[in-house]
């Protein structure tokens, strides 16, 4: 399914990338390429350092491309202006490892606010529709609550509303159960898919944890800011769990 | 800005010590600014209450007038060059001079100035002078200034309870007959009013000839420039003929120019937005810099610039707005008190509301625009 003839969402080659200039120049993606394709749930692994994160804000428009071919969304990246970066990140949901709420928000003001990025969206809309994913992610109780009276995972969860709610042509997860317990972790990661599962919505998520994994469609493998292994998960999940081990 | 959600009131007022902080700060250089003009402005309409209430659009004053308390007396004789024009109704001769008064219940010696008119025509615009003006015609009888500073002794006080009150002026034994309003001001702590007749045998050095002002009521429908132009050349160079707002003028051109009154006051109103725009630049700076994880979050999510500038300049209106009126009250109470203690003319003058309203707006303004540059460093990258 997935391994499909549609044109791939995301899709990468030749992507190089480094930090620093001169003498302290050091580079951190050496010559990556992949595709994502429609409706993919991906997970991007590997150790501390090997550049899951930089390839990630590359993919969300956060850093200019240096080299290489980058398109998501449509856009091709290479040589970008700022406002079309802009524009592709309003049509990505982000998912921070931190919640990044904003603390002197509601839940629902939280999630609400994202239509100020969409005008086109009546006030009273955008407020229906937040409360109506809000109560998918099962928070329909604590909509009122500010953020600093929610557990970790009710924040996880406002966050994943707030990614999702605006209808977003991709997710992008950051270690979304870094700062989470195994079962938080796991509820949150089940809404995530179940959410984008029902949208045909694709996500590429950065994670160590090898817990999740079973969500997975495909898993990206980088070690040292080179691609080293790219596999369905159907193919052999033990296989996976021996490599993340 | 499509603003559903009032995220800029809604961050500002999340904290609540540092909103109050910032309101107060506000507040404090509002109320400081409102006095600092207010007196000001006080101090220089006081100097000219006489000026402004002469019954007449034009004045003649000596060619040499500096300010009230130095004046030259110039001929009557004068205005008799005018009195036969036809567009003139009356002139009305003001003799006017700093006096010693006796305070009649310690002994101490005080200045109050001293104005003699005619007792049959008000040639000054009083409340109930008018009615008064018989009064005056008594030998030694004056009107009391009931604006006087303390210091010429508890007159108005004893005159309400029925007390005769007869001091000393100029060591002539005087007889209060009435009350009036004149005010005082920078130079002068209180004011009387006496007739012609008395004010000269008050003033032994002057004489009835000469006067220090001739005031000119013209009748109605009167072309006043054109008359002001054409009585100067009748008048000659000895003398100057002034609209009665030229009067005023020249009055405080005297103030202006001799004291520091408007340097220091307006120095001080300086000082009031500087204090503001600090309070409000080191809350909206410290409020940026604790809030830039969640401008950078909102900058990855694909919030612009703009979006976070109208965010942090809508929080400075508002500061701008919420420690205006607070600041106004609280000038309006200090009026009420400092009126009482000091009987200057202080007023909340719609005006100067509006102009301090521009200013604390303006002062916000600039101070989030310099906190605005820290909010150019949150990096959207450093959110992952």
């Amino acid at each position: 399914m997935t391994s499909s003839t549609a044109a791939p969402i995301v899709s990468g080659a030749g992507i190089n990338f480094s930090f620093g200039v001169g003498e302290l120049r050091k580079q951190i993606l050496f010559d990556v390429e992949f595709a994502i394709q429609p409706g993919e749930v991906v997970l991007l692994m590997g150790p501390s350092g090997s550049g899951k994160t930089t390839l990630l804000t590359l993919i969300a428009g956060l850093r200019t491309l240096q080299a290489g071919q980058l398109n998501v969304l449509g856009h091709s990246l290479a040589g970008a202006s700022r406002a079309e970066l802009l524009a592709l990140r309003r049509k990505i949901g982000f998912i921070f490892q931190a919640h990044n709420l904003l603390p002197y928000l509601t839940a629902l003001q939280n999630v609400q606010m994202m239509f100020d990025l969409h005008p086109e969206v009546s006030p009273a809309e955008g407020r229906e529709r937040a409360v109506r994913i809000l109560e998918q992610v099962g928070l329909g109780e604590r909509m009122l609550y500010y953020i600093s009276k929610l557990s970790g995972g009710q924040r996880q969860r406002v966050a994943v509303a707030r990614a999702l709610v605006c209808n977003p042509e991709i997710v992008l997860a950051d270690e979304p159960t870094a700062a989470l317990d195994g079962a938080s972790g796991r509820e949150v990661v089940n809404l995530l898919q179940s959410l984008a599962r029902e949208h045909q919505r694709p996500i590429l998520m950065v994670t160590h944890d090898a817990r999740v994994v079973d969500i997975a469609d495909r898993i990206i493998t980088m070690q040292d800011g080179r691609l080293i292994n790219d596999l369905q998960a159907t193919e052999n999940l033990t296989r996976m769990s021996g490599i993340h081990a | 800005m499509s603003q559903r959600i009032p995220l800029a009131w809604l961050q500002l007022r999340h904290e609540k010590m540092k909103l109050f902080a910032a309101v107060s700060g506000v507040m404090v250089s509002v109320v400081l600014m409102w006095m600092q003009l207010g007196l000001l402005q006080a101090l220089f309409a006081s100097a000219i209450e006489f000026h402004g209430a002469v019954n007449g659009e034009l004045v003649v004053i000596h060619g040499q007038y500096e300010y009230l308390l130095r004046n030259q007396p110039f001929s009557s004789r004068l205005l008799h060059r005018i009195l036969g024009s036809p567009a003139v109704q009356e002139v009305y001769p003001i003799y006017t001079q700093p006096l010693e008064w006796k305070n009649p219940w310690t002994g101490q010696l005080r200045t109050i100035q001293c104005y003699g008119i005619d007792t049959d025509k008000p040639a000054i615009n009083l409340p109930q002078l008018a009615q008064q003006l018989s009064l005056l015609q008594h030998t030694d009888a004056f009107l009391y200034d009931r604006k006087a500073r303390p210091g010429y002794g508890p007159v108005l006080e004893e005159f309400a309870r029925g007390v005769t009150i007869e001091p000393e002026i100029n060591r002539r034994k005087m007889t209060l007959v009435g009350l009036t309003n004149l005010g005082a001001s920078f130079g002068v702590d209180g004011n009387i009013i006496v007739s012609h007749a008395n004010f000269l045998r008050l003033v032994s050095e002057r004489t009835a000839g000469h006067i220090d002002f001739g005031v000119i009521r013209l009748k109605p429908g009167a072309d006043v420039n054109e008359l002001q132009a054409q009585f100067q050349a009748i008048l000659g160079t000895e003398v100057d003929i002034l609209t009665r707002a030229e009067f005023c003028e020249r009055e405080l051109e005297y103030w202006r120019r001799a004291t520091p009154i408007g340097i220091v006051f307006t120095t001080g109103t300086f000082v009031g937005f500087f204090i503001g725009f600090i309070v409000v630049y080191q809350i909206l700076y410290t409020d940026v810099t604790t809030h830039l994880p969640h401008f950078a979050t909102m900058k990855a999510m694909g919030f612009t610039d703009g979006y976070l500038f109208r965010m942090v300049l809508t929080q400075s209106i508002h500061l701008a707005f919420l420690g205006f009126v607070p600041g106004t009250l609280i000038a309006g109470l200090l009026y009420t008190g400092l009126r009482s203690a000091t009987l200057l003319p202080l007023q909340l003058e719609f005006s100067r509301g509006l102009f301090l309203l521009a200013a604390t707006i303006l002062m916000c303004t600039i101070s989030g625009t310099l906190a605005l540059r820290k909010l150019r460093t949150a990096d959207p990258a450093d959110v992952f």
